[in-house]
């Protein structure tokens, strides 16, 4: 009697988590493979549309670029779509635009990316494509030329566009100057011009390797098969010649600078101000997160409401954490009319100011927590981006829990802990790198009072002197 | 104390536990089968009624009743030395475990089993689905005010999207009150006769939720994406600003900085759409489309209180909007909050329909745009069809063979081989009213515009003479059929979909037939809309470049 009543109440207890964790989400168990040469693969079979996603990762990135030769691992990646195996650039596009796939290669700051997507029915053609692509890319020195011209010409042409797009990369190449988080990942037009054949064919060999490479592929599709395939395509495959290279943790910057980028004739000056931030595995994450939600992370931020919802300055303000391995950058981003220039960046500064003195109220730190946890599913749902999570986490070195116990922790930040982290992650207002494009002519006056001013043009080859 | 005791040795506790045990499984069934079998809206309702009144008359006939080896007997006719109460007791406990081991198989076995194939929409083993009807599990109601509601059950992830497709854009707008459209959209933010400027998103993301809205020429769409347990604040708060919009003076001159900031940062400091903008408003002399969506910077400077009032007045009637939503609900409980929350609202008369017709181009039109700029743009721009003409399909896959992708015929001529652009792309307007089928093109610093003009046209008229190759054709469908299944991969594709169709194309089933439709399209379908479209007569050109590079021509 006293037995079948325990069972009842461990029964009554399951169906309880069972209803009530189901209001969270946590990554679905997949196949986890490593061959003797390092190769990983993770496999996950998802069958509700007939899609393979697909997403290889060679660790290294453009902090493997070597000395002046920002873009190498960038233009690598992308020469990688440019013929291989047996079928040159125009027959390797063909393959797969033909059956309606896409396979695109491009480069991060700490890792290659390989991301694709396929109709299930073209699994074996994606699997032929990838290992041709890693293995035996073509490396022609005519697409190289080709392909190193027109990425610095589209450099100049996003210079013409809209320059939100370029903010943050001559914030994080200001900021961290020579240290390899101060590449810019796509290239600059100066050091694109630099990169020879040779570098390219070098880089192929120290920094692609079977050591470096994560595979993750979900969806509709039959993982035994898949592990088989796959390893028979990467069992024999060479490691990377290289070590990769040891990045040194950034210290905060103290007191102020400013880069200022002449574009004469902008109606509107784009600001961005940071500095070195936190790493990817800090430790106090979820409260980072719920700081950073309530800060600039979402409409109702501090941020928008403030400079948006409430002056009207602009049409978006943002705070920005890049967390790589080691200490990345935390900066405040946005954009007004060059007449209120001053207006809206001291407004920012005083709003950074505010959240160093009184954090959030518990009431805000509920409302961001449900929101994260709120808007945390939907980042889960497709195979594409089931894929991304896995790669990215075994190329990270991280495991489930990091997606896992998200839900978890984000639940139990405290307003203690949310005050202590703004202290930790975020700069104070003294201490700040200042990066402001627009019609210099009209603001370098008045901007003089941010700190020491580096002045250049927006047609300037490099995104730093 | 004694009376516990009774009801204790009667098994009245353990018939109420088994009762509730019981009713929660068959509820969790109704629910989890809702969605498959086309279920009345009001089965829970009734469900959840019929056991709620069961309750009461088993704890009675518990309390009445005894079983006994002869069978069932009145409790008080019962010797207590023959009673067999206890091994009752027991049965009920055993019957108690049971249940709940059914329940939790339930509700883990839903979530770590695979899905039931036959309930996703069909999808034959091996090869991409051509399956032509609407998955059962979608349904429709039309509210008596006119609202039409879509609902797509998915329960993958314990999120819910609503999007509102609201009939309105920059074609219902005319000279003094351009981008209004746009402008009202920001003004859906700001507040209601009950609730302060800000609240409503302050409300919405305390509740988990997130929200956007876009505008284009032709509708207004208002999105949300929220946990399931949300759903009830979000009908509140889409209800209010439907019923009592409010427009505050100091509100509105303040958002009026904010959408022209918009407009500085998209058009004005952008060169691509400094250039589409002006030839957006070349191509079209009479239609509305002439108009940027964004709005010209004077209206933006004066669009009047009165202005708003007036436009929400006439293009926010329930009769005017479709309803989408997708996720983790039933449709029966939706019908149920979309008659309480959107039901009270009156329909209106229809909106004046748009009754210019853009007449026939009589020759080609050029515009040239001055600006700081290194790399020159060419914007090529043709008169096509509606979303709903016959045309459109195979003219979209004229488009992809075109400019979808690196294998296509205008990056490998223009970008690979001869190197005279660095980048091109193509876009084709599906709106209500005829729109444009666009090509856009960078070209390297110094580059010739008319030359690369010049190729473009050798290109598009070569597909006008000679047609597209077959092996062309099937890349072009494939190409479409892997979109449409990745749209469909996430409840917010699926809702933007189910919209576009219903809107655009009059019946959402019709997103269904788009693979059937695909196979129908012929080669010489798409010979023959490019042989129509890409005449100099039906096309407009715009170049941008720096005056200097003009001058050393």
């Amino acid at each position: 009697m006293i037995r079948l009543r325990l069972v009842c109440i461990v029964l009554f207890g399951c169906l309880f988590l069972g209803e009530a964790s189901s209001q969270g989400v946590t990554l679905p168990g997949a196949h986890h493979i490593e061959l003797e040469n390092g190769a990983v693969f993770i496999l996950h079979e998802k069958r509700d549309v007939p899609l393979i996603g697909i997403h290889a990762t060679i660790r290294g990135g453009a902090v493997s670029d070597p000395e002046g030769k920002s873009g190498l691992s960038g233009l690598l990646a992308g020469l990688l779509e440019k013929g291989a195996g047996g079928r040159d650039a125009a027959a390797f596009a063909e393959a797969i635009d033909s059956v309606g796939g896409s396979l695109a290669a491009s480069a991060g700051l700490e890792a290659i990316t390989i991301s694709g997507e396929f109709l299930a029915r073209d699994s074996d053609l994606m699997v032929e494509l990838l290992v041709d692509m890693l293995q035996g890319p073509a490396l022609d020195p005519e697409e190289m030329r080709k392909l190193r011209d027109r990425r610095i010409n589209l450099i100049r042409a996003a210079k013409d566009g809209d320059l939100r797009r370029l903010t943050a990369t001559y914030g994080n190449a200001f900021l961290f100057g020579e240290h390899p988080y101060g590449t810019p990942v796509y290239g600059s037009e100066a050091s694109l011009a630099r990169i020879t054949h040779r570098d390219l064919l070098g880089y192929y060999r120290d920094f692609v390797g079977a050591d470096r490479l994560v595979v993750a592929v979900a969806g509709d599709f039959d993982a035994l098969a898949m592990i088989e395939s796959l390893s028979a395509a990467f069992g024999d495959w060479r490691r990377a010649a290289a070590a990769l290279p040891v990045i040194e943790a950034s210290e905060r910057q103290r007191g102020r600078r400013v880069l200022l980028v002449d574009k004469p004739g902008a109606t509107q000056s784009y600001f961005w101000v940071g500095n070195v931030g936190v790493a990817v595995d800090y430790p106090r994450r979820a409260e980072l997160d719920v700081a950073n939600t309530l800060f600039g992370g979402r409409f109702t931020s501090l941020l928008v409401d403030e400079m948006r919802t409430k002056a009207g300055l602009t049409y978006g303000a943002r705070s920005v954490l890049l967390r790589p391995s080691t200490p990345g950058s935390v900066a405040i981003t946005s954009y007004t009319k060059t007449a209120t220039t001053i207006a809206a960046i001291d407004l920012a500064l005083s709003l950074l100011a505010r959240i160093h003195e009184e954090g959030f109220s518990d009431n805000m730190i509920l409302s961001g927590k449900n929101y994260i946890l709120g808007q945390f599913p939907p980042t889960l749902e497709t195979a594409s981006q089931l894929v991304a999570q896995f790669a990215e986490l075994k190329t990270l070195g991280l495991d489930e829990s990091f997606i896992n116990d998200y839900g978890n922790s984000i639940a139990s930040a405290d307003g203690e802990a949310v005050r202590e982290v703004i202290a930790e992650a975020y700069p104070a207002v003294d201490d700040l790198v200042f990066v402001i494009l627009g019609d210099a002519a009209l603001i370098r006056d008045e901007i003089a009072k941010y700190g020491p001013i580096t002045e250049i043009a927006i047609t300037d080859p490099r995104f730093r002197p | 104390m004694a009376l516990f005791a009774e009801l204790r040795r009667r098994n009245v506790f353990k018939v109420a536990l088994l009762y509730g045990i019981s009713s929660w499984l068959i509820v969790w069934f109704v629910r989890a089968i809702e969605p498959e079998v086309a279920l009345p809206a009001w089965t829970n309702t009734f469900v959840l009624f019929v056991l709620a009144v069961g309750f009461p008359v088993a704890l009675q006939f518990a309390w009445t009743y005894e079983i006994t080896p002869a069978g069932l007997r009145k409790a008080i006719d019962v010797d207590q030395t023959q009673s067999i109460v206890y091994k009752t007791g027991q049965k009920l406990n055993a019957a108690v475990a049971v249940l709940l081991v059914l329940g939790v198989l339930a509700v883990f076995g839903q979530r770590l089993l695979p899905k039931f194939e036959f309930l996703v929409p069909g999808v034959p083993e091996g090869d991409a689905p051509t399956s032509a009807s609407a998955p059962m599990e979608i349904r429709s109601l039309t509210l008596n005010n006119g609202l039409k509601i879509i609902v797509w059950p998915d329960h993958d992830i314990p999120t819910v999207v609503m999007y509102d497709f609201v009939r309105a854009g920059g074609r219902n707008e005319y000279p003094g009150i351009t981008g209004l459209s746009h402008f009202f959209e920001h003004m859906m933010f700001l507040g209601t006769s009950s609730r302060e400027p800000g609240e409503f998103d302050r409300t919405m993301e305390a509740a988990g939720g997130a929200n956007n809205a876009y505008t284009t020429a032709d509708v207004t769409v208002y999105m949300d994406w929220f946990p399931r347990s949300a759903l009830e604040t979000i009908f509140d708060l889409e209800a209010d600003r439907l019923q009592n919009l409010t427009t505050v003076a100091d509100v509105v001159e303040s958002e009026r900085k904010v959408v022209y900031s918009e407009r500085r940062t998209s058009i004005d400091n952008d060169n691509f759409g400094k250039l589409a903008e002006q030839v957006q408003a070349t191509a079209f002399v009479a239609h509305p489309y002439q108009f940027t969506v964004l709005g010209w910077p004077s209206d933006i400077k004066s669009w009047t209180q009165n202005d708003l009032i007036s436009y929400y007045r006439t293009y926010y009637a329930p009769n005017n909007r479709t309803v989408v939503i997708t996720g983790d609900v039933t449709p029966g409980e939706v019908f149920e909050l979309a008659e309480e929350y959107f039901g009270p609202t009156p329909a209106q008369e229809a909106p004046p329909a748009v009754r210019t017709v853009e007449p026939e181009q009589q020759g080609v039109r050029r515009i040239a745009v001055d600006a700081a700029a290194q790399t020159p743009l060419l914007h090529l721009a043709f008169h096509a069809g509606a979303a709903a003409d016959p045309e459109s399909l195979p003219m979209a896959l004229l488009l992809s063979i075109l400019t979808g992708g690196e294998s296509s015929r205008l990056h490998r001529a223009l970008v690979e081989d001869a190197g005279v652009a660095i980048s091109v792309g193509g876009r084709l307007d599906e709106g209500f009213d005829p729109g444009l089928a666009y090509f856009y093109l960078t070209l390297p610093p110094g580059g010739n515009p008319a030359a690369v003009e010049r190729r473009v046209l050798d290109e598009l008229w070569r597909v006008a003479d000679h047609g597209v190759t077959e092996a062309e054709l099937t890349k072009a469908r494939n190409i479409m059929l892997a979109d449409h299944w990745r749209e469909l991969a996430t409840i917010a594709g699926k809702a933007e979909m189910l919209g576009q169709y219903e809107v655009f194309h009059g019946d959402y089933e019709k997103l269904f037939e788009l693979p059937e439709a695909l196979d129908a399209v012929t080669a010489d379908d798409l010979r023959a809309v490019a042989a129509t479209v890409f005449r100099t007569h039906n096309m407009t050109v715009g170049v941008l470049r720096a005056p200097e590079a003009e001058m050393a021509e």
